[in-house]
This record gives structure tokens, sequence and C-alpha cells, in this order.
């Protein structure tokens, strides 16, 4: 059985962006014949996809693309069908409401019940690396490294029914936070703190969660793909894929 | 079961990932232990983020919302651009700083500036005010004919100018998490970058056909550091992400960097100089998504209007000759 994860880089799926560094975490994976990917720029090569990886990149720059290359519908459709992950600005481009988009807004292809900030942590100089503890991975004893880059920030994980629930995969640690209000929002900051989230067990702190999956969508802030360490494309195939296709 | 994929991938743009070098130096942030920031990872990921794509020159705010409307992965904010700076002649040097932070403030794309040449007082001043990478440029006077800026010492990235493979590992050694061709800015020719493009490539072919006593002798003859020259040998090629800059003007032009083996292209004059920016800044783009596709760049070079007036690049060049700005 052939299962195609499409890596959407760039200004679509390979449109702009870091896809190359997706197709080759994902590519560590392919020894076991399972998991082919392509880079997808067209329709016909979203078409051949069974689930899609949106890179990180910019996502102002990737939602025109999509449009000007007639894939932003066919992308919506295919989130209501398939697994996606998105990584940095591909979790924008899923999110269903960002905050601190450029001025007149932007346009997000939906799929996860949750509101997010662009640049959440500031100018580049603010970007940072971090250790996360992700009991769902393999191995969940070593410490996954985080690259954040300019990345996005978790504002409220909502429930509505519609929607499968929300799990967290990945947070900050505790003391990593505290750096993390954003320096640029232009929202005041009673806005960032008196955030709720609507999780069960209530009272988390949306800003410090990091990775989340809902049904078979996988959502990351950070860069997995710029890491050597690849569970987490194992973790997305194992979980979100791979489960569909054997069931269909 | 199955073939194990791989779908041949064409060349260029962004189609081989880039590894980067290990990280040379890392700031830790104070009070707390467990997370870094600037590090190298972080400095050569942003670039990752930005290929495929193109990255503009832009004068003020509204340029600057031109550009990211038209898809630019990011602005490259400066007083003059590269056109002007040989019209007008005299010393050209790092913008004012409320220029910059309007169009910090006006976008959401990252925004670049440039540094002269060893100034690294203006790097200071841009990392200050929240720039989010620099560029330590020959389009500007150069402040240091001798020394470049020790790049390592700062948390904010810089991409650097090369006109081969020695001149590139030189700049990543100083500490230049992105290298980009130097081209001739200004002139919309793009015949030097495509002399660079195509020496930094064939360089790294040669090297990576070479054995280890052979790197050594090949290090010391392009003046380049040997674990750089070795490690770009195993990867073939450069360990951080490579853009074409300096003279390109149309898609076409985008598209021939790009499939030459760039990974994303900076436009300086290219775009403001034309007749219809908004139109000709979106066809780049495309172009750079779709530059292995003759179809669909054949539909996006049409009705562009004027493109900028192209220079001859010879001993009568106005402004001189950027390119061999630099060491």
């Amino acid at each position: 059985m052939v299962y195609t994860v499409v890596i959407v880089y760039d200004s679509h799926p390979a449109l702009q962006g870091a896809f190359a560094e997706h197709q080759k975490s994902q590519e560590r994976l392919e020894s076991n014949g399972e998991v082919k990917v392509v880079q997808v720029r067209t329709k016909e090569d979203l078409d051949k996809c069974d689930a899609l990886v949106i890179p990180g990149g910019e996502s102002t720059t990737i939602a025109l693309l999509a449009r000007l290359s007639g894939l932003l519908d066919p992308l919506k459709e295919f989130i209501k069908a398939k697994p996606v992950w998105g990584t940095c600005a591909g979790a924008i481009l899923l999110s269903k409401v960002v905050t601190g988009a450029k001025k007149g807004g932007q346009e997000l292809l939906g799929g996860m019940s949750v509101t997010i900030a662009r640049n959440g942590w500031g100018s580049q100089v603010e970007s940072f690396e971090a250790p996360l503890e992700v009991p769902g991975l393999k191995n969940p004893e070593d410490p996954f490294s985080g690259v954040f880059i300019r990345a996005p920030v978790l504002l409220s994980l909502d429930q509505p029914p519609e929607y499968p629930p929300i799990q967290v995969i990945a947070r900050l640690p505790e003391n990593v936070v505290p750096h993390a209000i954003p320096s640029d929002a232009t929202e005041p900051l009673e806005t960032w703190f008196g955030i709720n989230s609507n999780l069960e067990g209530g009272g988390e702190d949306p800003k410090r969660v990091v990775a989340i999956r809902q049904g078979r969508h996988l959502l990351t802030t950070f860069h997995p793909e710029l890491t050597r360490d690849n569970r987490f494309h194992e973790y997305f195939v194992r979980e979100c894929v791979i489960p569909g296709l054997l069931s269909t | 079961m199955t073939s194990p994929a791989s779908t041949p991938v064409p060349q260029g743009a962004g189609s081989a990932s880039t590894p980067s070098v290990p990280p040379t130096r890392s700031v830790q942030r104070d009070g707390a232990a467990s997370s870094s920031l600037g590090t190298f990872g972080v400095k050569s990921g942003l670039a990752q983020m930005l290929k495929g794509g193109v990255i503009m020159d832009v004068v003020n705010a509204e340029q600057a919302r031109i550009a990211e409307e038209a898809g630019a992965c990011a602005v490259m904010a400066l007083e003059r651009v590269p056109a002007d700076i040989r019209a007008t002649g005299g010393v050209a040097r790092m913008s004012d700083p409320s220029m910059i932070k309007e169009i910090v403030e006006a976008v959401t794309i990252p925004v670049m500036a440039k540094v002269r040449i060893g100034h690294f007082v203006e790097a200071q001043i841009l990392q200050a005010i929240g720039v989010d990478y620099i560029d330590e440029s020959e389009v500007l006077t150069p402040a240091d004919e001798e020394h470049h800026i020790n790049k390592h010492n700062f948390k904010i990235p810089f991409v650097c100018g090369a006109r081969n493979l020695g001149e590139a590992l030189r700049r990543i050694s100083e500490g230049a998490a992105f290298i980009r061709t130097k081209g001739e800015a200004g002139t919309g020719n793009v015949v030097e970058a495509v002399r660079h493009e195509r020496a930094v490539q064939s360089e790294i072919r040669k090297a990576s056909a070479m054995s280890e006593d052979e790197l050594y002798a090949f290090a010391k003859e392009i003046q380049a550091p040997l674990h750089l020259l070795k490690e770009t040998a195993r990867l073939k090629r450069l360990p951080v992400v490579n853009f074409a800059a300096g003279g390109i003007a149309t898609p076409a032009d985008a598209a021939l960097m790009m499939q030459l083996g760039c990974d994303g292209v900076f436009v300086g004059s290219g775009i403001f100089k034309s007749g219809d920016a908004a139109k000709r800044a979106r066809a780049i783009v495309q172009a750079v998504t779709h530059y292995n596709n003759p179809k669909i760049l054949a539909e996006v070079s049409e009705n562009l209007g004027e493109a900028m007036v192209g220079l001859t690049i010879d001993d009568q060049l106005k402004g001189g000759h950027l390119a061999s700005r630099g060491w």
C-alpha cells in the first residue's frame, strides 16, 4: 500500500518556505515503504495525496500563492477530508482565527478551532530554541528540541461541538513562558492575560501550548523539520495518517 | 507494499533541504536556562523559512505594503534603492532608524535592513530596533576595507553577498546565516548574478569530487575555512540558504536564478523602478514558485509594463562595480 504524504511548503504546498526540510524528514520514514512524499504546487499534485504537511514560511505568501495557483478551495476541501499538519506558518493557516495579521486581514484555510497570534514572541531576535517534553512521541524520555522562529502563539483553544476534541501534545517548560509575552502585541496586555481555555481540566494557559492534535489534524508552532529528530513526522504518520487509511 | 518513493524533485529553489552548520555560539537567555536565543539554529532557520520566496527592496511603508500584498516573503528597508544610489552617488549609509521602524510597523513579514561592510555599530543599532535580518551589503559604501563584521557577536542573523565559494564560506565562518550572490545591484542586468551563482555551484561540484587531501589544497586556493569546505563538499551545497541578488528585473530572470540552484531571490530596484510595481512583484513571486514550469512563467510574464532600464556592465558603469567591494 502506498500512502502519499503531501508536504506543502512554500506558497502552497511547495509554495514558499521550508518544504524541502519537511520532505527530507518525512523521507527518512520512507524506508518502511509506506510513505511517499511529493511537493505540492498545483491541484494535480494535491490530488495525489492522502495527507498534507503545510510548512513554515510566510503565511501571507503561502496563502497568496495558493490563491493564485487556484489551490485555495481545493486545500480547504482537502482539510475537511484528510489529515493535515501545519508547522508555524502552516499552523496559522490551519487556525480558525488569527490576530496580528497584515492590514486588511489574511486568508486562512481553517480546520482547527483555535485562535492564534502571528509573531507572538516578537521579532527575530526573540526567536529561540527550547527542549520540550512530549509524552506521545517515541522515546518520550528524550526531550524534543523545539525551534521557534518568529513563531505564532496560541491564544485560545475552543471546543465547539462540531469539532473533534483538542488534545494538547506539547507545552513549553514553565520557566520559558514569562518571556513569551509578545513584545509587539497590538492588543493591550490584559487581553493576552485574560484568555481562557475551554479545554477539559480548564485553567490551562494556551500560550504555553505549542503542539495540539484535533481529530486527524496536527498543529505545531515550532519547526520539527529543522532538527534531525523525525519523531514528530513519525507521530503524524502513525497517529493521524495511517489509521484513516486503514479504516477506508 | 511499495517502492520507497523518491519522486524526482527539480533542482533549484528549495528542492534540496538545507542543513545548518552546527551552532558556533549560542546566547543564553537571562533567567531561563532552558531556552536559548540567537542560536545559529534560529538564525539560519529563519532563512530556511524564506526559501522559495522573494525579498523586495522598499523605501517606505507604502511600498512595503505593496510588496507584502504581492506575496513578498520579506522586505529590505532602505532609503535609496541601488539604482538611485548609482545615479546620485556619494556615501551610502544605513537608513534612518525611524524610517525602518515605520516599515516594521507597516507589515507582518520579516524586515531586513542594510549596514555597511564592517560597520558593526550600524548593526548594533539595527539589532536594537528589532529588525529581523541584517544585510552586510556591498551596495552601501564600505566602512572597513579589511574586516567584515564579526557576526557571531549578534543575536540577529546576517545575510552577506558572495561572488564565489571561497567568499561565501569566509562570510559563513564570520557568522553569516544566509548567503546571496552579489550580482551587480541597480543595473537591471542579471549577468553578474549568473556569473556568481555559476561560480559557486561549479566550485561546489569540484569540491564534492575531491579526496580529503585535495580539499586541504583547495581550501588554501579559495581561502576558505577547511571545516566549512568539507561540510559543503559532503552536502553538495552551501551549508546555509543561498539566494540570488543583483540585477534581477523580470520573472524570467528570477526563474533563471532558481534553475541555476538558488533557494530564492532578492529583487532590488527591479520592482519599484518598473512601470507597474505591484503587478511585476506578484509575477516575480509566482515565477519563483513555479520556476520549473515554462507555461506558468509565460502567463505571469505577460503585460507587465515597462521593466526597469538596464545598464551595461563595463568600465563606464555609473556608480562603479559594487560587487568588487568586500573581501
